[in-house]
């Protein structure tokens, strides 16, 4: 059943759902473990109507930016509601934007009225007035604060709107029906992994074409959990999709999470790989912390699960497939797969049953899909989910496509690849120097398909631009076509597979190519590493910068307080050189210049917004000049010992 | 038919001992005082249940035996499986047909409870015709035994069964950790000895499998398909919820094997002993095949009522007792609009045998 609600703009769609869903919960916010507080479509509809209202009066005009500061709450969801449903655009950022950022983005995107999430929030800007001329009037979303003489109450605004609806004012019906296609519902700055702040504008139509293409069902029974931050475009989208479903978005945090996913039982969340990767270590330590009865129990389960599954892709061709796949081959192992599938079944079924099933209630077990993106998922853990019957769907997109590209369908998981495109949208694989079409093209052998370079965009969900800035535009979008910077290929079963960032190359001296992000993959899976990022450009071999994971020290016995500690204790640089060692190797299939020579134990680990994108995603630049001093000496030692 | 050679030699019997002892163990160690209280909490499903498994499955196995004549020993095992309680594999059944958990459980600790004192009344009840007859076949061979119903063994193997499974209550309450593990390696030797026994039987008698005549089987196969039939509706005619409807039908359909089989080992003696064994062992194959099938339906059909019995009770979890979902109009099917379980919340158990 398709329960979906298909509309013109987001304040359209708002409306609708009030009507539809009018008396189901829309959004639950926690207050205690079993203690969550629902708001309904239909107060939530009326709520936003209200504000939006007050925001007129206020002297908000239609195509208007609003800042919207704050992370995951009722009340972000409310001031976005009043800000669609007066036809502006909102200009949201997280709680953890720098003083900078504020002055840039606020003063870049001319904002006049801005909401403000925390008293601390506003403390930072109140500090900053004088370098933010345009800004009129501040909002404060937390309501336990009443209203100051410097801003205002979001409650102030809504009641203020009440008033005058009740007395017959219908401008925000004017508003909504207002609204073009091609207006701006959001401007999002992205820090991105390089260079000063970009605003994408993205329009009601980039946004109702995702709600459009998501292809995973929901309806009203669903439950959804929230834990990435709301102002990204990724958890957006979910939330705008799970609204136009008609399902309750629950919200939760990294602090609550394990308890919050057995309460909630969610069905569906979207996720980024780290919490995969954590889950996964969670997973691993439990079984092996298990009894050898149950450990063998699991892994008989795993082994049977594998097989099984195998065999099906084999049978139903969702194997991955790089190479042209050969029809004399699939002839002669089809039997084999067909057979062994057969006879793993039963047995299978029963492990299914009784010992992977309680696994899954780690993630709540009621999870129909989950899509993991803003980074790539290792292919281990995406297997390892996979088998055990946790069916995490990859996906791939970025902010300036309003996400989603590509995406991995339930019902045709090819594990290793983000799956087939995106309903209405087009991808070509160009070459990297010349720009040339690789893929689709006829001149060249299945089409090109097989084959690697730069991924293009064409489709509903390309942004309109770079706001106030036709430079990086005319450079990003060409005839249409996004360039998205990212190295990928067609496999032959059409599904997208990505392969690295093509800005994040490394170029050795010798003129050798390497891709760090799936050593830097690699090397995060052991239980002693946290963080890793991989250096080496113009140098001879390649170094790592590793952040040293404490609980996974801790487990070994080592009872240090900090990282400091930790990072200088010889022992566990003997520790982490042994893994590297053990992980990156030849034998292992990675090339001489693809081995790490030499790395560095920091004494600081990576931090949301400073190191890290809010997707948990390094930035490369930040790291780099961060610890440029390490760097240069770890080259500089090497040339040393050579002379 | 006749059996020439004993179906199970000694190591076989010994198989089979140390499996019913590991199967009941598992049973035990899934079950907590707290699921005895849970039974106080379904009292119109228990009542429902108890009349599907003790009245409705033996008299359908009385009814099969007489509608195929069956050979006397082999209708005294059909009755005999008619009248067991239920196993605690039709909770796993029972979780995977989106059925109530709770309901299945709280059925299988009464069920095993009343049979103490149900089984001996109904076995007098309904085999009584067949067990004159096969003493009527002694008198005439002029061995001059008579056979009868061992009532007083009866209650001992059950009593003996039971032995096991307080030993595994014991363990779930000293340490819930090593009690799971008991629970599901119980469950993976439940499998692999039942398929060493049918190999090893289908090696050694393939004759036998050949020569069985097919109402034997037939009467197998349908007394488990009945109990699954009739047991969906009948509370389906008393109007119990959709999930207590699919638990039910299961629960009645498939019964505790392994007693069946401890039973026939303790209390019969040759030749009635094989006879009676080889019907236990067909319906135990067969029955583990047909409710896998069930389940797989029930799983598809259920799924929307499920999804929104679940999606209540979590609302009424979080957001109170009190809290009333309201879906959109036409959104909820007549079938399940009404239903009482759909607003308030049975609070089911959920994870598989807890």
């Amino acid at each position: 059943m398709e329960h979906r609600i298909i509309a013109k703009n987001l304040a359209d769609l708002y409306r609708e759902a009030g009507n539809r869903f009018s008396e189901l919960p829309a959004f639950a916010t926690r207050k205690k473990e079993l203690q969550w507080s629902p708001v309904s479509f239909g107060e939530l509809y009326e709520r936003g109507v209200n504000l939006a209202t007050g925001l007129i009066e206020l002297g908000v005009n239609a195509r208007d930016h609003v800042g919207l500061f704050g992370d995951n709450r009722f009340e972000w969801i409310l001031a976005d509601y009043g800000v669609q449903l007066c036809g502006a655009a909102d200009v949201p950022r997280g709680r953890d934007v720098t003083d900078a950022e504020l002055v840039y983005i606020i003063n870049h995107a001319e904002i006049k009225i801005a909401f403000l999430e925390t008293t601390v929030l506003l403390g930072r800007v109140l500090k900053l007035k004088k370098d933010l001329p345009k800004l009129k009037e501040i909002v404060l979303l937390d309501s336990d604060f009443r209203a100051g003489d410097q801003y205002r109450s979001i409650d102030e605004i809504e009641h203020l709107g009440k008033k005058l609806r009740a007395k017959g004012d219908r401008r925000v019906e004017e508003r909504i029906e207002g609204i073009k296609p091609d207006d701006l519902f959001t401007l999002i700055y992205t820090s991105g992994t390089t260079g000063k702040p970009k605003g994408v504008m993205l329009t009601h139509e980039n946004m109702m074409s995702q709600v459009r293409g998501i292809p995973v069902e929901l309806s009203c029974t669903d439950r959804v959990l929230s834990i990435l931050p709301i102002w990204h475009i990724f958890e957006r989208v979910f939330e705008i999709f799970t609204i136009s479903c008609g399902v309750c978005t629950y919200y939760s945090s990294v602090r609550h999470l394990g308890m919050d996913l057995k309460n909630v039982e969610p069905t569906f969340m979207g996720s980024a790989p780290r919490l995969w990767e954590s889950l996964y270590q969670k997973i691993r330590k439990n079984v092996k912390q298990a009894h050898p009865m149950r450990q063998l129990l699991f892994h008989t389960a795993y082994f049977l699960s594998r097989q099984y599954r195998n065999s099906s892709y084999f049978l139903t061709g969702k194997k991955l497939h790089l190479d042209p796949p050969s029809t004399l081959k699939h002839v002669l192992l089809a039997p084999f797969h067909a057979l062994r599938w057969l006879i793993v079944l039963p047995v299978y079924g029963f492990f299914n049953v009784a010992v992977l099933e309680p696994v899954r209630m780690s993630a709540g077990g009621s999870l129909k899909a989950t899509i993991s993106g803003g980074g790539a998922l290792p292919v281990e853990i995406d297997r390892f989910f996979n088998y055990i019957g946790i069916p995490v769907l990859e996906g791939y997109g970025m902010t300036e496509t309003a996400p989603v590209i590509a995406v991995r369908l339930e019902d045709n998981i090819v594990i290793g690849t983000v799956g087939p495109t995106m309903q209405d949208t087009e991808v070509r694989i160009t070459d990297i120097e010349t720009g040339e079409v690789i893929y689709p093209n006829p001149a060249l052998p299945h089409e090109g398909r097989g084959l690697r370079g730069e991924i293009r965009v064409k489709g509903p969900q390309v942004m309109k631009g770079y706001y106030r800035d036709p430079e990086q535009t005319e450079a990003t979008i060409q005839n249409g076509w996004l360039r998205t910077g990212d190295l990928g290929m067609i496999t032959f079963n059409n599904c997208l597979k990505i392969l690295g960032r093509s800005k994040s190359t490394i170029v050795l001296l010798s003129g050798e190519n390497l891709e760090p992000e799936p050593i830097e993959m690699r090397l995060t899976q052991s239980p002693y590493i946290e963080h890793c990022m991989v250096v080496g450009q113009d140098q001879k071999h390649i170094g790592a910068l590793i952040v040293p994971n404490m609980e996974g020290f801790r487990d070994e016995g080592f009872q240090k307080q900090s990282l400091e500690e930790l990072a200088n204790d010889p022992e566990v640089r003997t520790i982490i050189h042994s893994e590297i060692k053990r992980i990156i190797s030849v034998d292992n299939g990675y090339k001489r210049f693809e081995l790490i020579h030499d790395f560095r134990l920091l004494e600081e680990n990576f931090s949301n917004g400073e190191e890290l994108t809010s997707l948990f995603k390094m930035k490369r630049h930040v790291i780099t000049d961060k610890y440029q001093n390490l760097i240069d000496e770890m080259y500089h030692q090497e040339s040393n010992e050579e002379v | 038919m006749e059996f020439t050679t004993q179906l199970l030699y000694p190591v076989d019997q010994i198989l089979l001992a140390v499996m019913i002892f590991s199967i009941m163990f598992g049973m035990g160690s899934s079950l907590t005082v707290d699921d005895f209280k849970t039974v106080a909490r379904y009292p119109r499903g228990i009542l429902i249940g108890f009349l599907s498994q003790f009245g409705l499955m033996p008299f359908f196995a009385y009814g099969l035996a007489i509608f195929f004549n069956l050979p006397p020993a082999y209708a005294i095992s059909l009755i005999l499986i008619g009248c067991l309680p239920g196993g605690t594999t039709s909770n796993m059944f029972a979780y995977f047909a989106r059925g109530s958990v709770a309901l299945s459980i709280a059925m299988t600790t009464a069920s095993t409870v009343m049979a103490l004192l149900m089984m001996p009344i109904l076995l007098e009840f309904y085999t009584a015709g067949f067990v004159s007859e096969i003493s009527a076949e002694l008198q005439t061979s002029g061995t001059g035994v008579e056979f009868v119903i061992p009532t007083g063994n009866i209650i001992g193997s059950l009593v003996l069964v039971l032995v096991p499974v307080m030993m595994g209550m014991f363990l779930r309450h000293k340490s819930p950790a090593w009690a799971k593990t008991a629970e599901d390696t119980a469950g993976f030797m439940g499998i692999i000895v039942i398929i060493y026994l049918i190999g090893t039987v289908f090696v050694r008698h393939t004759g036998l499998m050949l020569q069985t005549p097919y109402d034997i089987y037939l009467s197998a196969i349908s007394v488990g398909l009945l109990g699954f039939l009739f047991g969906y509706w009948m509370s389906r005619l008393f109007k119990l919820s959709p999930i207590f409807q699919r638990a039910i039908s299961l629960e009645t359909g498939i019964q505790n094997g392994p007693i069946a089989f401890a039973i026939i080992l303790l209390s019969f003696s040759e030749p009635y002993q094989s006879q009676m064994l080889w019907l236990a062992i067909l319906y135990s194959s067969f029955i583990v095949i047909s409710s896998s099938f069930i389940t797989l339906y029930y799983r598809k059909v259920g799924k929307f009522d499920f999804e929104v019995f679940q999606n209540t009770t979590i609302h009424n979890r979080l957001f109170g007792e009190d809290y009333v979902s309201k879906y959109p109009e036409g959104y909820l099917p007549d079938r399940i609009k009404e239903d009482p379980s759909q607003g308030s919340n049975p609070g089911q158990i959920r994870s598989v045998g807890k």
